[in-house]
């Protein structure tokens, strides 16, 4: 048995010490927000945060998440209550079909923890490993912008669908 | 004088000149990411602050547009720009100095007739007194040598022009060679290993570390493709040199194979007996789980379970992460990852190139064909990532270990 920390809580996980955080997450502990894209690290649909940092899950054998917690989608709010960098990206829309958007939504949080006011060429910069193949970037990019406003209380445009 | 018009160069020159740039590697640093071609802007970070690739385009206010041919040949021989001020020896006149007319003048004739791209120079932020121009004229009296080629007369002519290519617009030197605290070339160790913008780039001279002893043929294909199956990926810096050895003429670069090939020396009795050492390690199936006194860990200090958990920590992060690309045959991937045993990187003298493969992986060129290694900076905490590298060491290479690791992890991950 392997302990790992998600979204706050210890989890018992029963699998060989080698399998990806990924399959944990979605195939033991049902949660189906981080997706698998490639499972070679190109992709960034995969992004969860572990210790802090946007990490690609399918990479990290569930043997090396050892203390650090990892932050997944599904703890940063929830459909009625969203977190903020979720609203954000409600807000502008900045979902096509969806596939990327746990992966950028996680690769955010873990900028905007660190860093809560990024400057545009920090924020491309941070999110070039994610890749969005409907190409919604520009909203994307809008999305995170909004959510940096938004934690640090600057007045925002209405939402997307309002306007 | 004038600068020359487009139309006044015959195509050959032009042809010619594309192919020695790209033997210059100029695009490294006068080609930004996602810039215009010979525009500039390239930051090179250097141990007296950062200066900034110029544009070398023909545009006649923000490039060399208006350079004359002597102009050009001033720069690449002295150092000097048109206006009479002097240039960074980070742009590697030293080298340049010995490149003949028949080619400068070819590279001129390429250079005038790309696309002109209006962008000013960005300003250097070098700090005091490396930013007194005036200063590097007495850096020139001590170490620039303007002397023409000497060829060998007995050794082929393939060779004298690979030496040629090496010692002039290749500027091998400039990277692979130790520099002195101003900044020049070590003439007594010439090729001797050097640094690349946080690399080690290894001697190229009979301290290679390369475990097994280099072919003309490898070095070529590598040269051209960054790849060699036996040896190393190319990344970093050497992979963007492969990246323009790739349009350079084939000839050329197999020139350049040739006389590197000499440089590194004979195969003496303890190199062949390092080879056999490597070929087995190679050809035994998954690396082994080395125990903590044979990783030497404890060498540094610590306490008796401390290195006995890192030890344990670097085989478990390599069976978990690495072995399934990197042993032979242990999952269904495709074997093109190197055989660590024989993976150059492994056996430099300091760790700093392979941490940058861990922690950033291989990507291909934007646009190219080439190996993908996922970069593993975010999956490896930095203990896991000095355990592993301590085992790699030991196990992979047999080697001693490399001394304050965890030091190296954080100057690694200060740096860019």
């Amino acid at each position: 048995m392997i302990t790992i920390n998600v979204n706050g809580s210890a989890r018992q996980v029963d699998a060989d010490p080698a399998t990806p955080l990924l399959y944990v997450l979605r195939g033991e502990l049902q949660l189906n927000g981080a997706k698998f894209g490639c499972g070679l690290g190109q992709c960034g649909a995969c992004t969860v945060m572990v210790g802090g940092a946007a990490a690609f899950s399918c990479l990290i054998p569930i043997s090396l998440v050892q203390q650090r917690p990892v932050k997944t989608v599904e703890g940063l709010g929830t459909i009625d209550k969203p977190g903020v960098v979720q609203q954000a990206f409600i807000d502008e829309q900045a979902a096509q079909c969806g596939y990327c958007i746990a992966g950028m939504i996680m690769r955010a949080q873990a900028l905007l923890e660190r860093k809560p006011d990024p400057s545009d060429a920090e924020i491309r910069r941070e999110m070039t490993p994610n890749l969005c193949r409907c190409g919604t970037h520009m909203r994307i990019l809008r999305a995170v912008r909004r959510a940096s406003d938004m934690m640090r209380g600057k007045s925002v445009d209405h939402p997307v669908a309002s306007r | 004088m004038a600068a020359a018009t487009p139309a006044s160069f015959d195509a050959a020159s032009v042809e010619r000149g594309a192919r020695l740039a790209a033997v210059g590697d100029c695009s490294s640093c006068h080609t930004a990411s996602n810039g215009r071609p010979y525009a500039g802007g390239v930051p090179l970070a250097t141990p007296f602050g950062t200066i900034h690739g110029t544009n070398i385009t023909p545009d006649p206010e923000t490039g060399i547009g208006g350079w004359s041919e002597g102009a050009f040949v001033r720069a690449m021989r002295e150092g000097i720009a048109r206006d009479g001020s002097h240039l960074y020896p980070a742009f590697p006149y030293d080298h340049f100095t010995h490149t003949t007319d028949d080619d400068l003048h070819a590279l001129y004739a390429y250079l005038m007739t790309r696309d002109p791209v209006r962008a000013p120079n960005r300003a250097n932020d070098l700090r005091f007194p490396f930013n007194i121009r005036p200063l590097i004229a007495a850096w020139n009296v001590l170490y620039l040598r303007q002397t023409a080629f000497h060829p060998e007369p007995s050794r082929s002519a393939e060779w004298n022009r690979g030496a040629y290519l090496v010692q002039s617009l290749g500027h091998c030197g400039s990277c692979h060679s130790p520099r002195n605290a101003l900044g020049a070339e070590k003439t007594d160790a010439e090729l001797a290993g050097g640094e690349a913008q946080g690399w080690y780039a290894p001697a190229l001279n009979d301290a290679s570390p390369s475990p097994l002893p280099w072919t003309v043929e490898q070095l070529s294909v590598y040269l051209r493709t960054g790849i060699a199956r036996d040896h190393a990926i190319a990344g970093g810096p050497m992979q963007e040199v492969a990246g323009n050895l790739a349009h350079a003429s084939a000839d050329d670069v197999h020139a350049i194979a040739v006389y590197i090939e000499s440089t590194m020396g004979p195969l003496t009795g303890d190199r062949e007996a390092r080879a056999n050492g490597a070929q087995r390690r190679a050809a035994g199936g998954p690396l082994p789980n080395v125990s903590v006194e044979d990783q030497r860990i404890g060498t540094s200090g610590g306490t008796a379970s401390g290195n006995a958990a890192l030890a344990q920590l670097g085989i478990t992060v390599y069976d978990d992460a690495c072995a399934a690309c990197h042993d032979l045959g242990r999952t269904d991937s495709s074997s093109g990852a190197l055989r660590l045993p024989l993976a150059v990187a492994v056996y430099d003298p300091d760790p700093r190139s392979l941490l940058r493969i861990v922690r950033d992986g291989i990507a291909p060129l934007p646009g190219q064909p080439g190996r993908w290694m996922p970069a593993f900076g975010s999956t490896l905490s930095d203990e896991q990532l000095v355990a592993l590298l301590a085992y790699l060491r030991a196990a992979a290479a047999e080697a001693p270990p490399w001394r304050e690791l965890p030091k190296s992890v954080r100057e690694a991950n200060a740096s860019p």
